[in-house]
């Protein structure tokens, strides 16, 4: 996609302008107008506009022409505007000089000649920077009609007389321009990238930029340059910060260095500071000072908390970049002691102190720091916990700063560090809640980040020996069910739990955290869900603490468990809603889940498209933050939606994808999904069923009831083997609908009952499963059909290609029970099957990456094999509504 | 606009399914409650103008996880359109009909992030028309 974005960017597209182009349009049409005047802050878009406003003209026939002001220019007379002096520059008289109204109408009279008396549109860009005597002339031209001017001026530059009294005249239109809004802002990057952007990245776009279309672009182009803007699956992430550019730093400081000293140390202030006090700025900065960068658009005073900041990010960045290291520690530095004078009790404070000491290149005092980087924590901000931390010379490192950096650098995803700084916490006298958190910690880090479950378990067991009394037991006994809950070992994980006997309310919510997963996955599902509810409300009332999940973490384990009940449209809308949260909070591990489970539904939905794009956003969202074992989970999700879209490819290469990465046992029989319908997808009937034999073979040791349930009933789809009994084992042993439904569809089918089928299509149905729906219905019509009962065969047909039609293109064996009577190859299926779905030849063949001619010969094969004449008898013939 | 809002959008109008012709009625009754202006200048008989518009529709969310494939048919109508005398103002008041009729349609399920997502999608599409219009009609003629 990157030799696309190079492509697009060579012509900016022109977004949220329209309004704009059409006053230029009428603006040229009427005879009455000798031009038009273009009004905006720097970077808002005016030499764009002009530029379009020409290529608009000259697309229309006009000739055109371009000078434009700069401060080298202005120095020569009529330098600027050479490109008009068609004429020549005049020749001098008698006393030696050029007449300059001689000059003007000789040059009137050439251009018209030359036009043959059209119009020269003429755009005269920063206008202010014209000399006078070319001003004179465009002035002149203007008005007679030879050319229509296009001028710009930026906001807060003088005004030409030109300008002014064409102006004055009702000869010229106004356009001001402003930045872009939100949407469009959207809009230009979808444009310029060529494709949707993570939510979060779009965010800081839009924090950063303001909407401002030059510092877009600027940001763009320097994000694309630095690798920080990445395109992962066709989806765009921001992996660090958006860098700033020279021209970007050069516009800013052209802005700022206008600025008297006085204006500009108060901008100095709060670009290092901001927020600022209204108060303190007023006594601090000279009488006028801060209304006059007010007016210039430079700082906003926010009414409601009295505070000062500057109006836009950039700036700040800028103004920062631009000053001398020495005059940046002095502010800093008077800054932190003013701070800290008139807060002498640790609270907020210690955290700006802290960093503005930092910044200033001092030594804070060591426990500031770690104040401070708790403070930084609660804000989720580990960047910042990070520096703090790392700030604090290593001898004076005790366990709770080790621990703060600990999980600071799990977050980050630097698993070696981590581990290192948290056994270094251990080795340090601490309290037993501390001690606790460290190896709470040191396990959690193990386990998601090192993917080592054995080495977490060690680490678990080591601190049980050591911590002893209540509630801390409790709480490592709840944190080993946690470990083998999320390394595949659900039932386990119950048994240890159901040692807990005591706790306070901090055991109930790790508690939570294993179990409601646990329940889900051996079937408790109503459990399952009350659980995870109890643990999010738990969870909030606990307040902010170290050493434990996000809160969001409760809401996907709620989201498993409804998806697991067959709840999937619940799961669906919950799923969404708490995307969200994480991704405004920035919790990568959570946002990953989301994406994971919002797959996962579309799946058992047989929504595989949409599958497709969350399992792939998934994979982009683990591989951005290093979390590889859920990415395994999310590249086993994507192997799955591709193979049942019948891309084998794609499919092989999503597990290739995955080989690469090490193994992660949660959901472990699940992750095989991917490789038995890959295996199908590439005509290895054979290895598929005994991939799906083996895992749930596998989930029948661990305990994943609902997964076995899936691998049975996928078993039967395929038509590999009858697997009904245990079906019906595992339905009453959980209390979901969808395990029922996938028993009762089974045994309908074993006993190829038509009416149990029906049965079996209603109850997916009304779950919202709709592809497991449309193969029940299918098999619903061949049991029909064999009862001798064609009228309720093609009804039920009829029925399955309805619901395979909302199923986004899906390709599975069940679909094509209506036609197991003739002999189709299993592209020719395939590709029946999309036609009677209505799709064109041409739709078929992008999806199934072949030409249309191919597509074409496989139907007309079809065609013959089935005894119909085209593309209505196909419908026909499989019953469908299409 | 996000992946998750794209697929928002699918998802709400594949909801829509039978009702979508109930939808394009009501599309048209918004718009010409907004402007009344803008009545003369649809030529062909309403039945068939709307079921063009359920159909362009369709082809318009079916596409819009792929720009390219999106750009193709938005371009065009926006050059289509541009022959009718269609006008920037005008697809404001296009969009918040759209908006209109969809929230009047899907019920409690358009709810605030769908909006938002359909606002964003219609930004798009509107951007892009406007493009193939400004390409399709030079100035001055």
């Amino acid at each position: 996609m990157l030799a696309d974005v190079a492509v697009t960017l060579q012509q900016w597209p022109i977004i949220g302008r329209r309004p704009e182009i059409e006053v230029f349009e009428r603006a040229l049409g009427s005879g009455e107008l000798a031009g038009l005047v273009i009004h905006g802050r720097a970077g808002t878009g005016k030499t764009r506009l002009a530029d379009e406003y020409r290529q608009q003209a000259a697309a229309a026939g006009h000739p055109t022409e371009r000078v434009a002001g700069s401060r080298t220019t202005a120095l020569v007379p009529l330098a600027a505007v050479v490109a008009l002096l068609a004429g020549g520059l005049g020749r001098p008289g008698p006393d030696g000089q050029v007449d300059t109204v001689a000059l003007f109408e000789q040059t009137r009279q050439a251009l018209h000649q030359h036009h043959r008396g059209r119009r020269l549109v003429t755009v005269a860009d920063d206008a202010s920077l014209l000399d006078a005597a070319s001003l004179a002339l465009i002035g002149y031209l203007a008005a007679q009609g030879t050319i229509f001017l296009i001028a710009t001026v930026r906001t807060g530059e003088p005004v030409p007389d030109l300008v002014t009294s064409l102006w004055r005249d009702g000869r010229l239109e106004r356009v001001d321009i402003g930045d872009l809004s939100r949407a469009h802002l959207d809009t230009l990057l979808h444009l310029v990238l060529g494709g949707p952007m993570e939510a979060g990245a779009g965010r800081e776009f839009w924090e950063v930029t303001r909407g401002n279309p030059l510092y877009v672009r600027e940001l763009v182009l320097g994000g694309l340059e630095s690798g920080a803007l990445v395109d992962r699956s066709g989806v765009w992430h921001l992996e660090g910060r958006l860098p700033s550019t020279t021209r970007l730093l050069d516009l800013v400081e052209q802005r700022i260095g206008l600025l008297s000293a006085q204006a500009r140390s108060v901008v100095e202030l709060l670009a290092l500071c901001e927020p600022l006090e209204l108060g303190y700025l007023e006594t601090a900065a000279p009488a006028g000072v801060l209304e006059s960068l007010e007016r210039a658009g430079l700082v906003t005073i926010t009414v409601a908390d009295q505070e000062v900041r500057l109006a836009h990010p950039l700036h700040g960045r800028v103004v920062r970049a631009a000053m001398p290291r020495s005059r940046a520690r002095a502010i800093l530095l008077a800054q932190a002691q003013r701070l800290e004078d008139g807060h002498p009790v640790p609270g907020p404070a210690a955290l700006q102190i802290a960093t503005w000491r930092l910044d200033a290149g001092g030594r804070p005092d060591p426990a500031v720091l770690i104040r401070g980087a708790h403070l930084a924590r609660h804000a989720h901000d580990f960047r910042l916990v990070r520096r703090l931390i790392e700030a604090v010379p290593g001898e004076q490192l005790d366990a709770v700063g080790a621990l703060l950096l600990g999980e600071a650098l799990y977050e980050l995803g630097v698993f070696d560090a981590a581990d290192q700084i948290l056994a270094h916490g251990q080795q340090q006298p601490s309290s037993a809640h501390v001690a606790l958190r460290l190896a709470v910690t040191r396990a959690k880090n193990a386990q998601w980040g090192l993917c080592q479950p054995e080495a977490a378990l060690a680490i678990n067991a080591t601190a049980r020996t050591v911590i002893t009394s209540s509630p801390l037991a409790e709480e490592l006994v709840a944190d080993e069910a946690s470990v083998l809950t999320f390394s595949g070992q659900p039932g386990r994980a119950l048994a240890v739990l159901e040692r807990i006997t005591g706790g306070d309310r901090r055991t109930r919510v790790v508690r939570a955290i294993a179990g409601a997963p646990a329940l889900a996955m051996t079937g408790r599902t109503a459990e399952a869900v009350r659980v995870a509810e109890a643990g999010y409300a738990d969870h909030v009332a606990l307040g902010d603490e170290l050493a434990i999940a996000h809160p969001a973490m409760h809401i996907v384990n709620q989201v498993f468990a409804l998806s697991e009940a067959g709840r999937l449209a619940e799961a669906e809308q919950l799923a969404q809603a708490g995307a969200e949260i994480a991704a405004s909070d920035r919790v990568p591990i959570a946002q990953i889940f989301f994406a994971v489970n919002l797959g996962r539904v579309a799946t058992l939905q047989g929504r595989v498209a949409t599958a497709r794009r969350y399992y792939a956003e998934a994979a982009g969202l683990a591989q951005a933050s290093h979390f590889d074992g859920p990415r395994r989970i999310a590249l086993s999700g994507l192997a799955l939606a591709h193979a049942m879209l019948a891309d084998a490819d794609a499919a092989t290469q999503a597990l290739a994808e995955r080989a690469t990465g090490p193994a992660f046992g949660f959901r472990g029989p699940e992750q095989q999904l991917g490789d038995a319908w890959t295996a199908m997808a590439s005509r290895r009937p054979a290895q598929a069923a005994q991939q799906l034999r083996d895992a749930a073979a596998q989930a029948a040791t661990t305990g994943h009831r609902t997964v076995e349930s899936w691998l049975l009933h996928d078993l039967m789809r395929i038509g590999a083997q009858d697997t009904s009994a245990r079906l019906r084992e595992l339905a009453d042993a959980c209390d979901s609908p969808l395990v029922s439904a996938r028993a009762r569809h089974s045994a309908a089918a074993r006993a190829r009952s038509a009416r149990d089928l029906t049965g079996a299509a209603d109850d997916f149905e009304a779950l919202g499963a709709l592809l497991l729906a449309a193969e029940a219905a299918a098999g619903a019509a061949e049991a029909f059909s064999r009862d001798g009962d064609q009228r309720a065969a093609t009804a039920a047909l009829r029925r399955s290609s309805a619901l395979a039609a909302a199923c986004e293109g899906a390709v599975t064996p069940g679909l094509f029970r209506a036609a197991t009577a003739v002999p189709l190859s299993g592209r020719e299926r395939e590709i029946v099957m999309l036609a009677a779905q209505g799709l064109t030849s041409k739709d078929i063949a992008e999806r199934l990456y072949l030409s249309v001619r191919t597509v074409n010969n496989h139907l007309q094969h079809a065609y013959t094999k089935l005894g119909v004449n085209g593309r209505a008898g196909l419908a026909q013939a499989l019953g469908s509504t299409a | 606009m996000t992946p998750e809002q794209i697929t928002l959008v699918q998802s709400s109008f594949d909801r829509l399914g039978p009702q979508l012709p109930a939808m394009a009625t009501r599309f048209y009754q918004e718009l010409f409650a907004r402007d009344p202006a803008l009545r003369p200048l649809f030529t062909t008989p309403m039945a068939e103008q709307k079921v063009r518009f359920a159909e362009k529709l369709t082809e318009i969310v079916r596409a819009m996880p792929r720009l390219d494939e999106l750009l193709i048919h938005t371009r065009a109508l926006g050059a289509r359109h541009a022959g009718y005398g269609v006008r920037a103002a005008d697809y404001q008041t296009l969009g918040g009909a759209l908006l209109a009729a969809l929230a009047a349609e899907l019920g409690d399920s358009f709810d605030a992030p769908t909006r938002e997502a359909w606002a964003l999608a219609y930004n798009l599409v509107a951007e892009t028309m406007l493009e193939g219009a400004a390409a399709a009609r030079p100035i001055g003629s």
